[in-house]
């Protein structure tokens, strides 16, 4: 029978799902336009509705523990459901950050972005990997998202010291740097959500 | 049979109560089917459980009330800092005078005062010293915290108050005695809100003097008010823990599925 | 289609219809209550001129001689009532708490047995049992075996109401009072007696107004004297007697005396309910409703 918070956690769980959805296609187009050198303008439509969704979710889950005094697993998944939301959100506020670098920077077909791509990919399989154990509790998944993150951390670290040793094109490797910037905070952040789902199922906060 | 596990903050302390395999029932049928429980001192200690679960039948086994009633058996042992009070030499009386009780329906005798019912347990036992009774009545009245409310009107009847004064008369009444243990059964239950509100500060201060013993069906109270929660289903002691853990991340399954309310 | 208003017609039929139930049923109530109003009037009518302070402090007439008064019997029933009360309260009260307080005894079936048989037994009986236990070997009427014979009538009222007196009390208060460290027996008498002793005094009120009024009993045991009582082994008087001996001599001063006798028995009566009626108005187990 179904309880009475039932219908606010279903609530929940569905808007996290979109909010998954989202910021994964955030990501991925923000990607694109640096890889094709195309304008993508729905990235700030998906960023401003992330944002929103972020709100509902955070009202929402107050709400229930505010009428419904949710204990055990229920009061778990609430904590974890606003800290995951504020992930997908960043997300998506890292994809927008990513093409108003491209806007700032303007054209860059002549640089090697394929490091840059990789390690991309790298970190969209990260962001996948999240949303699915999220939306599967699958703490196994879970659990194997902090280890890529370390490769994703020398990444950015071995691009930073090439920049300092000023080899390359200044805007190239500029550019370069801050798009490995907000892509290390996306990792870190699809890090925070694996912990958050390994949380709802155990009631233990894995240490670092 | 599963032990049930122990929390670490409990080690090494002594507990004020500890039961041993207690086992009580009428008749043929057995409620409590063998409870071993340690119970801290100077806590806040809920027993929580669904109807029919023995927890009521547990408390009242802990003052020796549960064999009034025709037909009632008790099994094992209760120890109270660490003897046996059902040894075959106990004396019951012996044993409820220091263990207090207060009860679902707050009860205070009807023919007395305010003042008498505070002292009924002292005057009824032979105290005839009027200094004595009154300090007694004066302390426990503030210890119950309703001095100031009835002060001027100790000679009124006690049926006069209102549900929740008449229960902290209750537990005033039983202070007096000086128990070392309170036993509550579902105190807040014939109560409004506020006066539920009142009593459950007051426990959280009687901690501080006595260990507290209290039987709820409401879940919100025993995550409020005790250090420490048991929880009871069909007769056994499923769960013992803190009770932050047990309400954040119990270990069984069943209480798990009791206390979110995905039961039946 | 039916309509859901009631029509004219039919609405002042069952008006109609409900005034002549109404006047029928009055009617029986008068019908009832009329024999009792005159059987009252007449004993005031009649007994009301025999009274005065001489009716009190004499004793009867000699047949045709003049007024008296019925000092024999009032001192007689007042003796035996007294007796009885004083053998009927304590045997009565603790076979009360008895059955209240040990229920599950295996002398409880006793309880039904006294409230179902022995409480509407047939007082000649019982009077009759006394005169052979009593009368016949000590070869008199006595005012014992009056005495005994009413305190067999009363034993199972007093007991019969203690009981429901006690039984009503709460267990919660027991339980209050066990769970202090109070002793059982303390318990019995300081709480659950105490809260209950409106209900007890009543029970022992309405134990003297039936023995006061029994007349059978006392004619096979008591008997009659002229005067007041002389000894507890002899004969005695009482006022139910009189009323009976000196309402159907047929010599007209011995029936005034009788109506008088029978004015100064019921309003003792009245005087006893109303006493009744004061204990039960004082409610001592009342807890104020409010949660």
């Amino acid at each position: 029978m179904p309880r009475l918070m039932d219908m606010g956690l279903d609530q929940l769980n569905s808007m996290l799902l979109e909010m998954a959805n989202l910021s994964q296609r955030a990501v991925a187009a923000s990607i694109e336009a640096y890889s094709r050198g195309r304008k993508e303008p729905e990235v700030k439509q998906m960023s401003d509705q992330l944002q929103a969704l972020h709100r509902r979710v955070s009202d929402l889950s107050m709400e229930v523990i505010a009428r419904y005094q949710p204990v055990a697993s229920d009061l778990r998944f609430l904590k974890a459901c606003m800290e995951i939301s504020y992930g997908f959100f960043r997300y998506g506020r890292y994809a927008l950050d990513i093409t108003q670098v491209l806007d700032m920077f303007g054209d860059l077909k002549d640089c090697d972005r394929s490091d840059v791509v990789e390690t991309a990919q790298k970190t969209q399989e990260m962001i996948r990997m999240s949303s699915e154990a999220f939306a599967r509790r699958d703490v196994e998944m879970a659990r194997r998202i902090p280890p890529m993150d370390d490769v994703i951390d020398r990444s950015y670290r071995e691009n930073v010291r090439k920049t300092i040793n000023g080899k390359g094109n200044l805007k190239c490797s500029m550019s370069a740097a801050l798009i490995l910037r907000y892509l290390e905070r996306i990792a870190d952040h699809a890090s925070y959500i694996a912990e958050s789902v390994e949380y709802i199922a155990t009631g233990v906060e894995p240490t670092k | 049979m599963a032990e049930v596990s122990k929390p670490s903050s409990l080690n090494g302390v002594q507990p004020k109560f500890e039961t041993k395999d207690l086992k009580a029932g009428f008749g043929s049928t057995w409620v409590l089917k063998g409870i071993d429980m340690k119970i801290p001192p100077n806590r806040v200690t809920a027993v929580m459980g669904p109807s029919g679960c023995g927890k009521t039948t547990f408390v009242r086994c802990l003052n020796r009330l549960h064999e009034l009633t025709p037909g009632a058996v008790v099994e094992g042992e209760a120890l109270l800092d660490g003897e046996d009070i059902y040894d075959r030499n106990a004396d019951p009386v012996a044993v409820r005078r220091r263990i207090g009780m207060v009860f679902q329906k707050p009860n205070p005798f009807p023919t007395m005062s305010i003042y008498h019912n505070v002292v009924a347990g002292l005057t009824l036992n032979g105290e005839r010293d009027k200094k004595k009774l009154d300090h007694a009545a004066e302390h426990s009245l503030r210890g119950a915290y309703l001095w100031d409310e009835v002060k001027d009107k100790l000679t009124n009847s006690g049926a006069s108050l209102s549900g929740g004064q008449q229960q902290r008369l209750c537990i005033a009444r039983a202070l007096a005695v000086e128990p070392e243990v309170i036993l509550m059964d579902e105190p807040c239950s014939a109560l409004d809100p506020t006066a539920t509100a009142k009593i459950e500060e007051l426990i959280t201060q009687l901690k501080k003097d006595y260990t507290i013993i209290i039987v709820t069906h409401n879940l919100q109270q025993a995550s409020r008010v005790a250090d420490y929660t048991g929880f009871f289903y069909l007769g056994k002691l499923v769960e013992f823990d803190e009770t932050a853990t047990l309400f954040e991340n119990p270990k069984e399954e069943l209480t798990e599925r009791y206390i979110t309310g995905k039961f039946g | 289609m039916t309509s859901t208003i009631i029509t004219g017609r039919r609405q002042s039929w069952r008006r109609t219809f409900d005034r002549i139930m109404k006047v029928l049923i009055m009617l029986s109530v008068a019908i009832a209550v009329i024999p009792l109003f005159l059987v009252v009037a007449d004993v005031v009518v009649q007994g009301l001129p025999a009274i005065s302070w001489t009716f009190f402090t004499k004793n009867p007439p000699s047949p045709l001689a003049g007024y008296g008064g019925i000092l024999n019997g009032i001192e007689g029933s007042l003796l035996m009532v007294g007796m009885g009360t004083l053998i009927a309260v304590p045997l009565g009260v603790g076979a009360g708490i008895y059955f209240s307080e040990w229920p599950e005894s295996r002398l409880s079936f006793l309880s039904s047995f006294m409230n179902d048989v022995l409480a509407e037994f047939p007082t000649i009986v019982i009077g009759l049992f006394v005169y052979a236990v009593v009368v016949v070997p000590t070869r008199t009427f006595s005012a014992v075996a009056g005495a005994l014979a009413l305190a067999i009538i009363m034993l199972p009222i007093i007991a019969r109401t203690t009981e429901e007196s006690l039984k009503i009390v709460p267990t919660t208060l027991r339980e209050a009072s066990m769970a202090l460290g109070i002793p059982r027996w303390k318990t019995i008498f300081r709480v659950v007696i105490s809260t209950g002793k409106s209900g007890l005094a009543t029970g022992i009120l309405l134990g003297i107004a039936r023995a006061t009024g029994e007349t059978a009993p006392l004619v096979v045991t008591a008997g009659y004297l002229g005067f007041p009582p002389t000894g507890l082994f002899q004969q005695t008087a009482s006022v139910p007697y009189i009323i009976y001996n000196f309402g159907t001599a047929g010599y007209p001063n011995w029936t005034t005396v009788a109506w008088g006798a029978a004015l100064v028995l019921v309003a003792f009566m009245l005087i006893l309910n109303l006493s009744v009626k004061f204990f039960i108005g004082r409610k001592s187990t009342g807890v104020r409703a409010e949660i």
